[in-house]
């Protein structure tokens, strides 16, 4: 408090520096940036606020408020931000806040759905969704009318709008282990897959629905073929063991395959949504086009033990049909019970033949009919042959019998009956018969005998032979003394080199060997030469003066000097 | 403490005196001109007897504050992403209440104290402070200087949300599995913080005082 009386003279005086100062601070600057920031940061968060939308879904499974996201092409587009239900209680209507970046899909045919996670033998599909939750995909629609209010699809669509590729509808009867996501397989490589399946309850067949990919999708033709390549196709039939697989995927999973006949590689590629045939492995989609089959009956007198329903009936070799039943008929004409076997036939299979034999088709069933007539009339047979000797399977065979008796069939019947003759194996029965018969009647004790005469004679002519060989000996016995003799000349030249050798040995590795004996003496020349420095080093290591002054006189004699070297 | 409350222009201060000190060397000295652009005559150092453009300053931090402290609270301050919970941002205010739906009320309490109320508190004294003291009130100018103390200690521990994002932002790096990023809010936040310490330090104390003749 003192110092604050004293006078003022004692303080020194401020230095003065003119100075302009503005009057507003600077400062100020940081609040209209602060402003400037703000707003942009503001700006920037309603500019990012795109359209809200209500999705109504059956069931909130799997969808909550503030967490589910909105997919479209797994980008996240938008977030639920209210899950409520309806006034009338019967959907759940999910508010959805989208991204400003996806404003385009709120127009009126775009499509939503839940993905949830689905674990099939196809593969677990949406496996994220385990760990993050449902959430909800989108197929942006095309059109430019808005709309905020939609309706969700229970299940992912069949096919994403942008998807490139066609789809096509497989008409089935069993759908086997196909299930949505199984592949689509052409020359065994993926190119598309089932989308969905419905149950057609009216016709009792199955729509399977498949996406064929882009490019890949030109190969489906009007004349494509679609089988279901599911699992692993092994089948025992006349034709032996066949197994038939896809790839490996697709025996686990399941699939369809397809491919082209080879008459329609040309043909245009199949209009999007067309209907195709689903069949049931490969060889039943490949074979020719069936048309409605012709049930025929043939009657074989003997047992047909191996022939069972489903066994192949050929025609020329061509596969045109299948038994379908074969049983016993019920009067017995004689003492015989014969075998009424019934088969489905499909003559369309035979191509150009049976169009040039059919005549004007009045009805496609008695046209064939007519034709299996004609075939008939220039003596086409049934006949029972064995397919396959491992397996005793047997089928039935059409063919041309030249010597048959004259027969016909009753176009007008149903089902008409094709005459039959004996199968081959029933053939063969009588002619195995027959030759043992003839074997029976062969003299077996004459040939022994003549047998026994022939072997005398090769005796003989041994004989001749070894007169010959020691005639040979003979002449090469001439042929020795001069041989002999070049082998004593070989002989001496040896006994020469031998003499060199031991000479040699005398000289050099025996060890009284002149050169032995100069080595060891050099040797032993050399360690007393070494003996003698290693005295005169200790010597001269005890007295080093002895080699400016000399040796004195009592050195020990009997150590060898310098000149004793 | 009392001596100071009333009777200001008989007390002895410097500026009643004529009299300035150097804030750097200690040096007191004598007025004789405009003391506008006095300087030190030892060591140099501007000399004035009260921080020049005190409260403007006070005034223009304090309103770009509480222009930061909207987007400070509205917009996410980090946003962690993981493949279990997926991505979310989180705003102050969302994990104050979070928190507190968890239970953890305590730390609902600490977290909201910090963040919230710290800044706004801050942002509301120093106004009151800058607003008497432009107006040269006598009210309560103990308690108002005790409140600017109290305001300069707290100042230094207002940025631990900033801390906490920016530790975690750094650490939490688990590929796939779990990150975090900072958010805009984040921004603002430190904004907010550094410009109420900025107000707080350009404000003058002595201007709780004021001297007859002094003027801003």
């Amino acid at each position: 408090m003192t110092d604050t009386q004293q006078p003022p003279q004692d303080y020194p005086e401020v230095t003065v520096v003119p100075r302009k100062r503005m009057r507003l601070s600077l400062a100020w600057l940081v609040p209209i940036a602060a402003l400037l920031v703000g707003a942009v940061l503001i700006v920037r968060t309603v500019m990012q606020t795109g359209p809200t939308i209500t999705i109504a879904f059956r069931t909130a499974e799997g969808i909550e408020a503030s967490r589910t996201e909105v997919r479209f092409k797994e980008v996240v587009v938008g977030k639920v931000t209210k899950v409520a239900l309806s006034p009338n209680r019967e959907q759940v209507l999910v508010t959805v806040k989208l991204d400003k970046s996806a404003e385009h899909l709120a127009v009126e045919d775009t499509r939503f759905w839940a993905v949830r996670p689905r674990v099939g033998l196809a593969g677990v599909s949406g496996l994220g969704t385990l760990f993050s939750g449902s959430y909800i995909g989108v197929d942006a629609g095309v059109s430019n009318v808005e709309q905020s209010l939609f309706t969700g699809l229970e299940a992912p669509p069949p096919r994403l709008r942008d998807e490139p590729g066609r789809s096509f509808v497989l008409k089935a009867r069993d759908l086997g282990s196909l299930d949505v996501g199984s592949p689509v397989y052409y020359r065994r490589t993926k190119v598309g897959r089932v989308v969905s399946y419905t149950l057609d309850p009216e016709h009792d067949t199955l729509s399977v629905q498949v996406v064929v990919t882009e490019p890949n999708d030109r190969l489906v033709t009007a004349q494509s073929r679609f089988w279901n390549a599911s699992g692993v196709d092994l089948t025992v039939n006349a034709n032996g063991l066949s197994l038939d697989t896809q790839s490996f995927a697709s025996v686990l999973v399941g699939g369809v395959a397809f491919a082209n006949p080879a008459d329609a590689a040309s043909a245009p590629p199949a209009a999007d949504g067309q209907r195709f045939d689903l069949f049931t492995n490969r060889k039943a989609a490949l074979a020719p086009p069936d048309g409605p089959p012709l049930r025929v009956r043939m009657v074989f007198d003997q047992a047909q033990r191996g022939l069972v329903a489903g066994a192949p009936v050929d025609m020329l070799g061509i596969e045109i049909g299948t038994v379908r039943s074969v049983a016993l008929i019920d009067a017995p004409r004689g003492d015989q019970f014969p075998v009424e076997v019934i088969a489905d036939l499909h003559p369309l299979r035979l191509g150009g033949v049976r169009r040039q034999f059919v005549v004007p088709p009045d009805g496609a069933a008695r046209a064939d009919a007519l034709f299996m007539k004609r075939a008939v009339d220039h003596g086409l047979r049934a006949q029972v042959r064995t397919g396959n000797l491992l397996t005793g399977q047997l089928y039935v065979a059409l063919d041309f019998v030249p010597k048959a008796p004259k027969d016909t069939l009753d176009a007008r019947a149903d089902p008409p009956t094709i005459p039959t003759v004996r199968g081959t194996l029933s053939d063969l029965q009588p002619q195995l018969a027959d030759i043992v018969a003839r074997l029976n009647r062969v003299k077996f004790d004459e040939i022994g005998t003549d047998l026994q005469e022939t072997l005398r004679h090769a005796s003989a002519a041994g004989n001749g032979l070894q007169e010959t060989l020691t005639s040979a000996t003979v002449a090469i016995r001439q042929l020795t003394p001069e041989a002999q003799g070049a082998l004593a000349e070989v002989q001496k030249t040896l006994a020469s080199t031998q003499a060199t050798l031991a000479n040699l040995d005398r000289n050099v590795t025996h060890g009284d060997a002149p050169l032995q004996r100069n080595f060891t003496q050099a040797l032993v020349e050399m360690q007393r030469a070494a003996q003698a420095l290693r005295v005169l080093s200790d010597y001269l290591q005890q007295h080093p003066e002895s080699l400016l002054r000399g040796k004195p006189a009592d050195a020990d004699p009997g150590k060898p000097s310098e000149g004793g070297r | 403490m009392s001596i100071a409350a009333s009777a200001a222009s008989s007390v002895p201060t410097a500026v009643s005196r004529g009299l300035l000190g150097c804030e750097c060397c200690g040096l007191v000295s004598e007025v004789v001109a405009a003391a506008d652009s006095a300087r030190c005559p030892r060591c140099g150092f501007a000399l004035h007897a009260r921080k020049p453009q005190s409260l403007q300053r006070t005034a223009a931090y304090l309103m770009a504050a509480a222009v930061l402290y909207l987007p400070a609270n509205t917009l996410p301050i980090m946003a962690t992403a993981s493949t279990l919970t997926g991505r979310e941002s989180h705003t102050i205010l969302g994990g104050i209440i979070e928190l507190w739906h968890t239970g953890s009320w305590d730390l609902a309490l600490i977290v909201f104290i910090a963040s919230i109320a710290v800044p706004i508190l801050k942002i509301a004294a120093l106004t009151l402070l800058a607003f008497t003291a432009r107006r040269k009130s006598r009210w309560r100018q103990a308690e108002r200087a005790r409140l600017y103390r109290v305001l300069e200690t707290v100042g230094h521990w207002s940025m631990l949300d900033v801390f906490v994002v920016v530790l975690l932002v750094g650490m939490v790096h688990f590929g796939a599995f779990a990150s975090v990023e900072p958010g805009p809010g984040l921004l603002a936040f430190g904004g907010v913080v550094v410009l109420t310490m900025l107000a707080s330090a350009s404000f003058d104390p002595r201007l709780i005082w004021p001297e007859p003749a002094t003027d801003d």
